[in-house]
C-alpha cells in the first residue's frame, strides 16, 4: 500500500522534504511500526519530540495504517 | 466614538464591547508574537492587559517586534509595550510584570487573569503555563513559530483538550531543543499574533468557534494551512493537574540565579559547576570546578554523583538548563540551581 508522509519544523530539517510518498508491506501495519522505522531511516527524529497525525487527526501508536493514508509528523515549536 | 466600526457589528455591539472592557488578559512574552497580541487586544479595547516579560529591546528584535523602535533599544520590553499600547488607547489597565515567567512567580502572575495568552520562546515555559491554567481553569491562547513555519491551538477552554494532551512531555533530556537561535521571517509572528489575538477576541465575545482541540498549522514558504484535531487525554490533563497544584504550594525557591547569584554560587567551596552546552559554544566560562557536560550525555552522567552534591547548571540563554535543573530535581538531587537567563547575561562581567 501507499501512504503519504509530511514533515513539519525541524523534522522537515532533518529529511530535507516536506512530504513524500512511501510504499509499505501489509504486515506493517501499526503506526508504531512505522515510527520505528522513521527512526531508523533519520536516526535524529529520535532526538525530537513529535506527535503524529493520521488525516488530520492526533493519533495513538497502536493506530493501523490503511492505503492512502496521510501522516504527519509534527513537533512542538518553540519559538516566539 | 472608538469602537463605533466593531460595535456595528450586531455579533459585538454594546454588550460585547463592555465584555471587553471588563475582560483581564495576560501575555506572557512580549516579543515577535506577544507584540501583535497586544498591539491588537489594545486596539479592540480589552480592559485590562497584563504584559510579562524580563528582556530588554534588541536591535535584532526590531524586524518582526513592532512596537518598538530604535530608541528602545536596552529598555524593558514589558515597560516599553505598556507605553506604547497606552499610546494607542489611554482607556486601559495595563500591568506589567517586568521578569521572566518562572515556577516562582507564575502563581502570583497570573492570580487576577482570565485568558493567558502564550507568547513565549521556551517549551519548559509553555508546560509551565499549561501546568498553572489547568490547575485555575483559564484558557490559554498558544501560538509557537519556527523559521516559515506556525502553529495556534487554544487549550483548556471550556474543558477542553491541553498543551500536554497534543504534545506530552517526554521523559530524559534528549529531546529538548537547543537555544541556538534559528532565523525567523519577521512578518511570521505577527501573522500568528494576529490569528492568537483573534481567538482571545472570540472567547471573550463569546462568539463564533473557539479553536480548541485543533492544531492549526501555517507554512508561510508555501501557503500551506491545515488543520488537526487532537483530544482530551485525561491522564495529560492530569499530569499538568499535579505540576499545577504543586506549583501552588512551592515554597519560594532560591533556584533560579541571577548573574550575581550565579558568580556567588561557583565561588562557594565544594560547589559543582556544569556546562550543558555543547563543545563549541561560546563564550567559554571556566573554572576548576567547571565541567561541560552536554544536555543529553547528563543523564548518564548524574548518575554518579552524590543526590546531596550541590549543583549549578548554565547554558546559552538558560532554557537547557532549565529542563536540567528538572530533571535532577526529579531524580532526586536536593540541591540544584541555575543561571536563569544563561551564560549570555554574563557576556560582560567574563570577557
Amino acid at each position: 500500500m501507499t501512504i503519504t508522509l509530511k514533515y513539519f519544523g525541524s523534522l522537515a530539517d532533518i529529511t530535507q522534504k516536506k512530504e513524500e510518498i512511501f510504499s509499505m508491506d501489509e504486515d506493517m501495519t501499526s503506526l508504531s511500526v512505522l515510527k520505528s522505522k522513521m527512526e531508523m531511516t533519520y536516526e535524529e527524529f529520535k532526538k525530537t519530540n513529535y506527535s503524529i497525525a493520521v488525516n488530520q487527526s492526533m493519533s495513538s501508536l497502536d493506530y493501523n495504517i490503511k492505503d492512502q493514508d496521510v501522516i504527519a509528523f509534527l513537533p512542538p515549536f518553540a519559538g516566539g | 466614538m472608538r469602537y463605533s466600526r466593531q460595535i456595528s457589528l450586531e455579533e459585538i455591539g454594546q454588550e460585547g464591547q463592555l465584555k471587553l472592557q471588563n475582560a483581564r488578559v495576560l501575555v506572557i512574552g512580549a516579543g515577535g508574537l506577544g507584540c501583535p497580541v497586544l498591539q491588537n487586544l489594545a486596539g479592540a479595547g480589552v480592559g485590562t492587559i497584563g504584559i510579562v516579560d524580563g528582556d530588554v529591546v534588541d536591535e535584532t528584535n526590531l524586524h518582526r517586534q513592532l512596537l518598538y523602535t530604535l530608541k528602545d533599544c536596552g529598555k524593558s520590553k514589558a515597560e516599553t509595550a505598556k507605553n506604547a499600547i497606552l499610546e494607542l488607547n489611554p482607556e486601559l489597565k495595563v500591568n506589567i510584570f517586568p521578569e521572566f515567567f518562572s515556577a516562582q512567580n507564575a502563581c502570583e502572575i497570573v492570580q487576577e487573569y482570565q485568558i493567558i495568552v502564550d507568547c513565549t520562546d521556551t517549551i519548559a515555559v509553555r508546560y509551565l503555563i499549561n501546568d498553572l491554567a489547568v490547575v485555575k481553569k483559564i484558557p490559554v491562547v498558544y501560538a509557537s513559530i519556527y523559521k516559515f513555519e506556525g502553529q495556534v491551538s487554544v487549550f483548556n477552554y471550556k474543558n477542553g483538550p491541553s498543551y500536554r494532551c497534543l504534545f506530552p512531555e517526554t521523559e530524559g533530556l534528549n529531546n529538548v531543543p537547543n537555544c541556538v537561535e534559528s532565523g525567523v521571517l519577521g512578518v511570521l509572528p505577527n501573522t500568528l499574533g494576529t490569528l492568537q489575538a483573534t481567538e482571545v477576541l472570540k472567547i471573550i465575545l463569546e462568539i463564533g468557534t473557539v479553536l480548541s482541540g485543533k492544531l492549526l498549522i501555517y507554512d508561510a514558504l508555501h501557503f500551506n494551512t491545515q488543520i488537526i484535531d487532537f483530544a482530551r487525554n485525561p491522564k495529560a490533563i492530569e499530569k499538568g493537574f499535579i505540576n499545577g497544584s504543586q506549583l501552588q504550594h512551592r515554597k519560594k525557591a532560591v533556584e533560579d540565579l541571577s548573574p550575581e547569584a550565579f558568580l556567588e554560587k561557583c565561588n562557594q567551596l565544594g560547589m559543582v559547576v556544569i556546562d550543558v552546552r555543547e563543545s563549541n559554544e561560546t563564550p567559554e566560562f571556566k573554572r576548576d570546578n567547571v565541567i561541560q557536560i552536554p544536555l543529553d550525555q547528563l543523564e548518564e552522567y548524574s548518575k554518579k554523583l552524590d543526590k546531596n552534591q550541590e549543583i549549578v547548571l548554565f547554558c546559552q540563554t538558560g532554557q537547557r538548563s532549565l529542563s536540567a535543573m528538572h530533571h535532577l530535581q526529579n531524580s532526586g538531587f536536593v540541591g540544584v540551581f541555575h543561571l536563569t537567563k544563561g551564560i549570555e547575561s554574563l557576556k560582560d562581567q567574563i570577557q
